[in-house]
């Protein structure tokens, strides 16, 4: 991993249990996929950098979260250090869907007093004989949530990279337009070190919190 | 001060090195190890002055005692030999146990131990060694009972504790590091804790960068941020070298995120302060007889977080294969009652064998032993920053678990003593660990020029110190959470 980077944003991935939210993160960062995996215990921790520029990386520190309900009071204690996050349900698993607005409740309620960026994530769609829910309700409900929406397989690896990407690139733009800040005490977004090449770029003057000596 | 420098200059060449007397030296002194290393007296003191004119101090004491050393010149003027009994305990012991594994070793390590001097010395530009001592009085409580400048001569502080009575030994700065390092090498945990600080001054003094992140060590208030602001350092130090590829490998910091053992820590701390924050509010709701009650019970929790202690003696067993940990570290797990079990610390102990046996491997072939210093350095601070994400992440893990059972009182009682046994073991592996690997680079890098040598088995001290200070504080940040379950369990049966 290159250790030079803009800005690193944490996101949290969360969603039912067995939606399939450890198989996406391990095929964005490992680029494998295993079939069965243990369940997630608390909170679990990946990385990686991701280019969305020519020159400007971001790096993506990401929270795996359990998704299973006995787990749940401790992961609420995870959401508010974040600055955005994937929201996954197994598009073979009703229930998964419906628990969507919940869980969004949720991680909204425990970032306070600080803002989300969600994208809500249809994940398994390699198998399509087995959907449960049609392309059009789950763009329907993001739609309704402020959410945008993909459908992804970490089996096939299809748009996972790009999940990643659109969210991240999501967050840059608010953090480029300020809707988003810095701030002291808060995970979500810090600035990195910036490579001598870019100093010209805004991005490079930006961040005056951090001070080279 | 020229005879001191002379001595320094014939040892640090390294083609004199070869056909110097010192040669002869280093074989007597191993005959020795093997024929008295149990008697601390006489015998291992001489084999302790052998080794003294590596050591670069300047102080009046020193040279005395280099003058000995060297039976040239002043001979043996001074100071009777009995005089360093305390200390020499020490080498005995490291002796001893050095002995049992690596004999052929013992002369080549005692060796390092006196390049890290000469490193911590020279390359990190302390002002003056007696400025120093005098700098480290103020700081060191424990060190009592002796004066800078007749410390040497100061029988009473050899018998006391092995900190104290080894800082009143020695008079200058170096010879504290020294000291240091020797107590390293004879198994103590705290002496590697304690390098750290130590080091973290000295440092600070010669280097004003370093000073700012001591200074923000003192000022933060979560390990992690430490830690995070010490990476950052690194990535940015990096981020100018063109050969970020082989000059990564050996960054502690870097790498400990890397492997995501500043997220666990993260985590920790969150889960921490937050059942910290619950136990406050229950105390709050109780009236003041309950309340004195559950404080009291408390205690006992409380009790194995503060009852640290290093056992030394056990650390004789160095040249396991770190079966014994993973053993150790798989029962305790399994005792903790929760679903948690040690697969992770077990296979990075595995893979840091592996990386031994290769080191081992190469260092027999006598050719490719010369350039694998690097090598064993960087395999070192990966090692520990490895293991010690691993601790980190088990100790995170733990808590997560610990918050969402319930167990009874009695079981949680029994888990802060595991865990404070965990930490134990966790500890001495660091230590451990890093003796194995500074004893491998010393004796593969007896080619290598001393300016080459030290730095890495300085860096190699220096981490494992780290290592162990931030597993200590780690098992710390458990305290609330076991209280906060211990608490739970109270209210169920009251």
């Amino acid at each position: 991993m290159e250790a030079i980077w803009i800005y690193q944003f944490r996101l949290i991935v969360i969603g039912d249990s067995t939606v399939g939210k450890s198989c996406l993160l391990r095929r964005f960062t490992e680029g494998k996929f295993t079939d069965v995996s243990d369940p997630t215990v608390g909170v679990d921790f990946f990385a990686r950098l991701v280019e969305i520029e020519p020159g400007k990386r971001i790096k993506l520190q990401l929270w795996d979260t359990a998704g299973q309900e006995r787990f749940r009071s401790i992961t609420r204690s995870y959401y508010r250090n974040s600055v955005g996050g994937l929201l996954v349900f197994d598009l073979t698993n009703r229930r998964s869907f419906e628990h969507v607005k919940d869980w969004l409740d949720e991680a909204k309620m425990h970032v306070q007093p600080f803002k989300i960026v969600f994208l809500l994530v249809g994940h398994k769609c390699d198998l399509p004989s087995q959907r449960q829910v049609t392309r059009e309700e789950a763009e329907k409900l993001a739609l309704a949530c402020g959410m945008k929406y993909i459908e992804t397989s970490a089996k096939e690896a299809t748009n996972v990279e790009e999940s990643f990407t659109v969210l991240t690139r999501d967050i840059y733009e608010r953090v480029k337009k300020g809707e988003i800040n810095i701030e002291e005490d808060w995970e979500g977004v810090k600035s990195g070190f910036i490579p001598n090449v870019v100093h010209s770029s805004e991005e490079a003057v930006k961040p005056g919190k951090r001070c080279f000596c | 001060m020229s005879d001191t420098e002379n001595q320094r200059d014939f040892l640090e060449t390294d083609d004199d090195f070869k056909e110097s007397p010192f040669t002869d030296t280093v074989s007597d002194a191993r005959e020795e190890f093997k024929c008295d290393a149990s008697d601390k007296g006489e015998t291992t003191s001489l084999t302790m002055t052998r080794k003294r004119p590596e050591s670069k101090s300047s102080t009046e004491s020193e040279e005395s005692s280099q003058g000995k050393d060297k039976d040239t010149d002043a001979g043996q003027k001074d100071r009777p030999s009995e005089n360093y009994q305390g200390g020499w305990g020490y080498w005995g012991n490291w002796g001893k146990s050095l002995i049992t594994s690596a004999t052929a070793t013992v002369a080549t390590v005692g060796q390092g131990i006196s390049h890290v001097i000469e490193k911590a010395e020279s390359s990190l530009g302390i002002p003056s060694p007696t400025d120093m001592s005098g700098e480290l009085k103020k700081e060191e409580t424990v060190d009592v009972l002796s004066t800078a400048g007749d410390a040497a001569n100061d029988k009473s502080s050899s018998n006391t504790s092995h900190i104290g009575g080894a800082i009143g030994m020695f008079s200058s700065l170096t010879n504290v590091v020294q000291s240091t390092g020797k107590t390293v090498l004879s198994g103590g945990l705290d002496a590697l804790e304690f390098i750290g600080k130590k080091t973290m001054d000295v440092i600070a003094e010669g280097d004003p960068g370093f000073k700012k992140t001591k200074g923000l060590m003192l000022r933060t208030s979560t390990l992690s941020e430490v830690l995070r602001e010490a990476k950052e350092r690194e990535e940015q130090q990096t981020s100018h070298l063109v050969d970020t590829d082989t000059t990564r490998k050996a960054h502690y910091g870097m790498l400990f995120d890397e492997l995501q053992g500043l997220s666990h820590l993260e985590a920790l701390e969150i889960l921490s302060s937050e059942s910290a924050a619950k136990v406050k509010s229950v105390f709050t709701t109780l009236s003041g007889d309950e309340l004195a009650k559950l404080k009291e019970e408390l205690e006992l929790v409380k009790k194995s977080f503060s009852l640290i202690e290093f056992d030394e003696e056990e650390e004789e067993c160095i040249d396991d294969d770190g079966e014994e940990f993973v053993k150790e570290v798989t029962a305790a797990m399994a005792e903790m009652k929760i679903m948690v079990t040690a697969d992770k610390l077990v296979q990075a102990r595995k893979r840091v064998e592996d990386w031994m046996s290769d080191i081992n491997t190469q260092r027999e072939e006598e050719e490719k032993a010369r350039c694998i210093t690097e090598e064993i350095h960087a395999s070192a601070i990966r090692s520990l920053a490895e293991l010690t994400a691993r601790a980190i992440e088990q100790f995170h893990k733990i808590a997560e678990l610990v918050l969402h059972s319930q167990e009874e009182k009695d079981t949680v009682l029994q888990q802060a003593k595991i865990l404070s046994q965990m930490t134990i073991i966790l500890c001495k592996e660091v230590s451990v660990l890093s003796k194995k690997f500074t004893s491998s680079l010393t004796v593969v890098g007896t080619h290598e020029k001393g300016d080459v040598l030290n730095p890495l088995i300085t860096g190699i001290f220096l981490e494992a110190s780290n290592s162990a200070s931030y597993i200590q504080d780690a098992f710390q940040l458990l305290l609330p959470v076991l209280e906060i379950s211990y608490i739970q369990s109270y209210m169920r049966t009251a």
